[in-house]
């Protein structure tokens, strides 16, 4: 930070730079999380579907990956049963 | 061709199953055939899955849930039993949430999670279809023959290997996208990603598992299916109806062994009318056997003078079948 108040030549558009990408990048980087969430939630609604009563094939491999799982069960539940999601409104 | 010549010209067959509706006689035939490869100096698992196995009843001793069991000299024999089978990995699981996440007991929505999967029929069918895997992909016997259930079933499990290999691949191929995801995401936040790569590891073990399984089930050099009938209306219609089945999942079938033939030498004895229409019944469907299934029909069983059980009994029948 102390680098970049540093008056040099080209100062500004250097900025500018930085602001362009850093907005570019974060856009993207939040995109990929929550697309990766989305695709977090789908894997575990086809591999553990019976924890919301859908089943969905082979329960004896599914509980292979339910360990991996455990943490994000809570949020996933939540998510699948909630009827709308507030970021629904703002995305 | 006979049943002698088929296992003589392909030794590399190793892989066994006798299929056909309950009560024609799979279990003997399956003892039988295992009885007779033992000895002939191969080493022979027999091996089942059903929860109401026979086994133990024709070897006459109980082998249930106990592993393989030694019955002569190379022949082993194994009743697996599922449902322990399903405690034990029910277990298991909990056991490796406590040590992975350090809990002290499993959070309640978890363990009640893994408490109903066991209630859920499918639960017994893919826990039996993981300790078929389970045998036949060790592969330390020349011979494996599986005592198979009635043929709803058996086209139950051998469809599954299909349906199964599709499911984990899709899943497996989500999996994989969602990684390129979280490398994107990574070059923000440095992520572990641990904990995903696991995840994908069990898929792609889960997937070499089926689809091992399912290679051999469907492969004609090392698996033979045969048939079980008896010379009756019904069963020969059943038969045919499975017959078509089974060939749309591929499942390689080698050949049909007629049960359960009265000798018709019983005729020039004086015997009841009963016998004599009993006799020229299956005569009938014995031609009707000819006709349609010919030279695909590798052994004619005789009906024997008693029940097949202990092992005196099963080589006289293997003399017969192996003629």
């Amino acid at each position: 930070m102390a680098d970049d108040k540093k008056p040099k030549k080209g100062g500004i558009l250097q900025v500018f730079k930085d602001i362009v990408y850093g907005m570019s990048s974060h856009e993207m980087t939040r995109h990929a999380v929550r697309t990766r969430a989305s695709m977090e939630h789908l894997f575990i609604l086809i591999t553990m579907g019976d924890l919301l009563g859908i089943p969905i094939l082979p329960p004896y491999y599914s509980l292979r990956l339910l360990p991996y799982v455990v943490p994000q069960i809570s949020s996933w539940k939540r998510r699948m049963l909630r009827e709308k999601d507030i970021t629904d409104a703002l995305g | 061709m006979s049943l002698k010549e088929v296992f003589e010209s392909q030794p590399e067959r190793r892989y066994i199953m006798f299929g056909g509706k309950g009560g024609l006689g799979k279990t003997t035939l399956s003892a039988t055939c295992a009885f007779w490869l033992a000895s002939h100096g191969k080493r022979v698992l027999l091996f089942s899955v059903d929860p109401q196995a026979s086994l133990s009843d024709i070897f006459q001793r109980d082998i249930f849930g106990k592993g393989p069991v030694p019955i002569m000299e190379n022949l082993w024999a194994e009743e697996v039993d599922a449902d322990r089978r399903i405690r034990e990995y029910q277990d298991e699981i909990r056991k490796k949430i406590l040590d992975m996440y350090g809990f002290d007991r499993v959070p309640e929505e978890i363990d009640n999670y893994i408490s109903a999967a066991s209630a859920e029929p499918a639960m017994e069918e893919s826990a039996i279809f993981d300790a078929v895997v389970d045998i036949i992909v060790q592969g330390d016997y020349d011979y494996y023959i599986y005592d198979m259930v009635p043929l709803g079933h058996a086209l139950y499990y051998l469809s599954m290997a299909k349906v199964y290999d599709e499911w984990i691949n899709k899943i497996t191929k989500l999996r994989q996208e969602m990684g390129h995801y979280d490398q994107v995401a990574a070059t923000m936040r440095r992520q572990e990603t641990v904990e995903e790569d696991k995840i994908l590891e069990e898929l792609q073990y889960i997937k070499n598992r089926i689809n091992a399984s399912s290679q051999i089930l469907t492969d004609k050099r090392r698996t033979a299916f045969f048939f079980v009938l008896v010379p009756e209306e019904m069963i020969i219609l059943d038969t045919r109806k499975a017959a078509e089945l089974f060939s749309r999942f591929d499942v390689p079938i080698s050949g049909y062994v007629v049960n359960r033939v009265l000798p018709p030498e019983l005729r020039q004895d004086n015997i009841p009318q009963y016998l004599k229409n009993r006799i020229a019944m299956q005569e009938k469907y014995l031609g009707e056997i000819q006709t349609t299934l010919g030279s695909q029909v590798l052994a004619y069983v005789p009906e024997m003078e008693r029940d097949i059980t202990g092992l005196p009994m099963i080589e006289k029948l293997a003399e017969r079948l192996f003629q």
